[in-house]
């Protein structure tokens, strides 16, 4: 399997505060990789490492690197807008824009010159249907993105995001503000989509980490403190403090 | 322990006594806000249409030669409003097409764009210009922007009265109206959630294309307000335009150079020497005043939800 992102030696910091404490880990290619730990420990700001959207933080320096298929993607010279478009990002809050559902969807493509609209009809069809949304939104592309509901919302976050076609996916606990009907579709959908994307996502559910990822990594007050395949991890951690907080001692 | 026996009886009633009393004080309020408007409201309207009525004391206008007419000569008294109906639309308007997207560009430079420890300086600098009072506006627009006009009207072969003319009514409205646009776009832009912009740039977007695709489209509906706020101010300001106008006493005019006269102006000049129907036919250019505010406002407020698509 190949590694789509190599994380070596990473430190972050915002201001004095050691957010990230030289972290060393691995990505596998169309695989889902899930990051738990407690609040705070750091997993949230790992995955804004693989697409750079720290920079936008001020004070936030990062040292070491992260290699985006060979590709060091912290150095500054870096264009983090073409990374964004190799690397998609659904939020914890489902955010689609104040327009309609169809704009939405085109948004980025019409941000990258496609004009189109043969190209955008098609693109947006099909990341629609992708991302299970398709058929409930058809006949309404043209109303505002806004009425959706909660659950359907993110899945057009998720259909905005596919629409530019890229290799990886973060998600930053896209199923923290919905309901559990919502949840489990949003994770039905992850299981098709990793057949042609990899899926990093941050979660606060141990049982949807455990539910819908391949690998697994805890993380701890800015340490990583273990990585490995989702069974083992949920089965035989190595590490005292991974047991602790899988079997609910703390966190 | 228990805390039952520590609360006071007493407390209770007090506090249903001041409930009803502070309902009592709010109801009041709105009673006499709402009795104002409507006084007031009723007041101009009685005043301002009694001049079109025969029995009416100082002689008669023809309510079809005043709401189309294309000369105001009190002296000869012939009233029509129509021209000066148009030349106010050309100046309010003018000025929002100078001020609108000037404020737009400022308020996304300063909510968006100047590092934190400058953005103080700007906002306060903006809400200054805000607060000061139109006469001083007058005063500089009739002392400074006239001779500037004049002498940029005669490098162009044009002659000025003087340098009031429709130019400098038009720039000094965009010049008071511009920080009321643009302090209501700031706190617009500023109330447009982290994520939104985070979303946008999460697709590649870059910075100006999220701020022009994404931050103003969510910001629409206060940048809107901000727009009626401020043709509300070029609409309504009498004093300062009154110093350059110049009002003309035929019109409309298109003409940069030439002369004007807004509604406001009409209302205004003169207002204490005079009596009689002169003094009450102001009245009804009050009356056309507000009802063009008043159109004015649900048009844009139209034009804002096409723009959008239809509402959230």
């Amino acid at each position: 399997m190949n590694n789509i992102f190599t994380v070596k030696d990473l430190d972050l910091y915002y201001g004095d505060n050691h957010a990230l404490h030289s972290i060393d880990m691995a990505i596998e290619e169309n695989r889902v990789t899930a990051f738990i730990g407690p609040s705070g420990c750091g997993k949230s700001t790992l995955l804004r490492c693989f697409n750079r959207m720290n920079d936008l933080i001020d004070g936030c320096r990062i040292e070491g690197n992260i290699e985006f298929r060979g590709k060091d993607i912290i150095k500054d010279k870096v264009d983090t807008v073409e990374l964004r478009t190799q690397v998609g990002m659904v939020f914890q809050r489902p955010n689609p824009f104040p327009m309609s559902i169809y704009d939405n969807v085109a948004y980025g493509l019409r941000c990258q010159g496609v004009k189109d609209k043969k190209v955008l009809d098609k693109v947006v069809e099909e990341s629609l249907t992708k991302a299970a949304l398709w058929n409930e939104v058809k006949d309404r592309l043209k109303s505002n993105a806004l009425r959706l509901s909660g659950g359907q919302q993110q899945r057009l976050c998720i259909a905005r995001a596919i629409a530019l076609q890229p290799d990886v996916i973060l998600m930053d606990e896209p199923t923290s503000a919905l309901d559990p009907i919502a949840t489990s579709k949003i994770e039905e959908l992850m299981e098709s989509l990793k057949k042609d994307f990899t899926i990093v996502i941050v979660t606060h559910s141990m049982q949807q980490a455990a539910r819908i990822s391949d690998f697994t990594a805890f993380f701890l007050l800015g340490d990583l403190i273990e990585m490995n395949s989702t069974k083992e991890i949920f089965h035989l951690p190595k590490d005292k403090r991974t047991e602790d907080y899988i079997t609910g001692r703390f966190g | 322990m228990s805390v039952r026996g520590y609360v006071n009886k007493n407390s209770l009633k007090r506090r249903k006594v001041v409930d009803t009393f502070a309902k009592t004080v709010f109801r009041l309020c709105g009673f006499i806000s709402a009795i104002m408007i409507v006084v007031i409201f009723v007041f101009i309207v009685q005043r301002g249409i009694q001049v079109f009525f025969p029995g009416y004391q100082f002689g008669n206008i023809d309510f079809l030669s005043f709401i189309s007419g294309f000369t105001w000569r009190q002296d000869q008294m012939i009233y029509g409003v129509f021209f000066i109906f148009i030349n106010t639309l050309i100046t309010a308007f003018g000025a929002a097409l100078i001020a609108f997207p000037l404020s737009i560009l400022s308020a996304l430079f300063i909510a968006k764009i100047v590092p934190k420890r400058f953005k103080i300086i700007f906002t306060t600098v903006i809400e200054l210009l805000a607060a000061i009072p139109s006469v001083v506006y007058g005063v500089f627009a009739a002392g400074v922007i006239v001779k500037w006009i004049d002498s940029f009207a005669s490098a162009l072969g044009y002659t000025t009265r003087g340098g009031n003319s429709l130019l400098a009514v038009i720039i000094l409205l965009a010049i008071m109206i511009y920080p009321t646009i643009t302090t209501m776009a700031i706190t617009a832009i500023e109330a447009v959630p982290k994520e939104t912009e985070e979303g946008s740039l999460a697709l590649g977007a870059s910075k100006t294309q999220t701020y022009f695709k994404v931050i103003l489209g969510s910001a629409r509906s206060g940048i809107v307000a901000g727009l009626v706020l401020g043709l509300g101010r070029a609409f309504g300001e009498a004093t300062a335009v009154s110093m350059v106008a110049g009002n003309a006493l035929v019109g409309p005019t298109l003409n940069p150079f030439d002369i004007t006269r807004t509604l406001t102006t009409t209302m205004l000049s003169g207002l204490k020497e005079t009596s009689g129907l002169d003094y009450d036919v102001r009245f009804s250019v009050g009356i056309v005043l507000m009802i063009t505010i008043v159109i004015t406002n649900f048009i844009i407020h139209r034009i804002k939800d096409k723009l959008g698509g239809e509402k959230a």
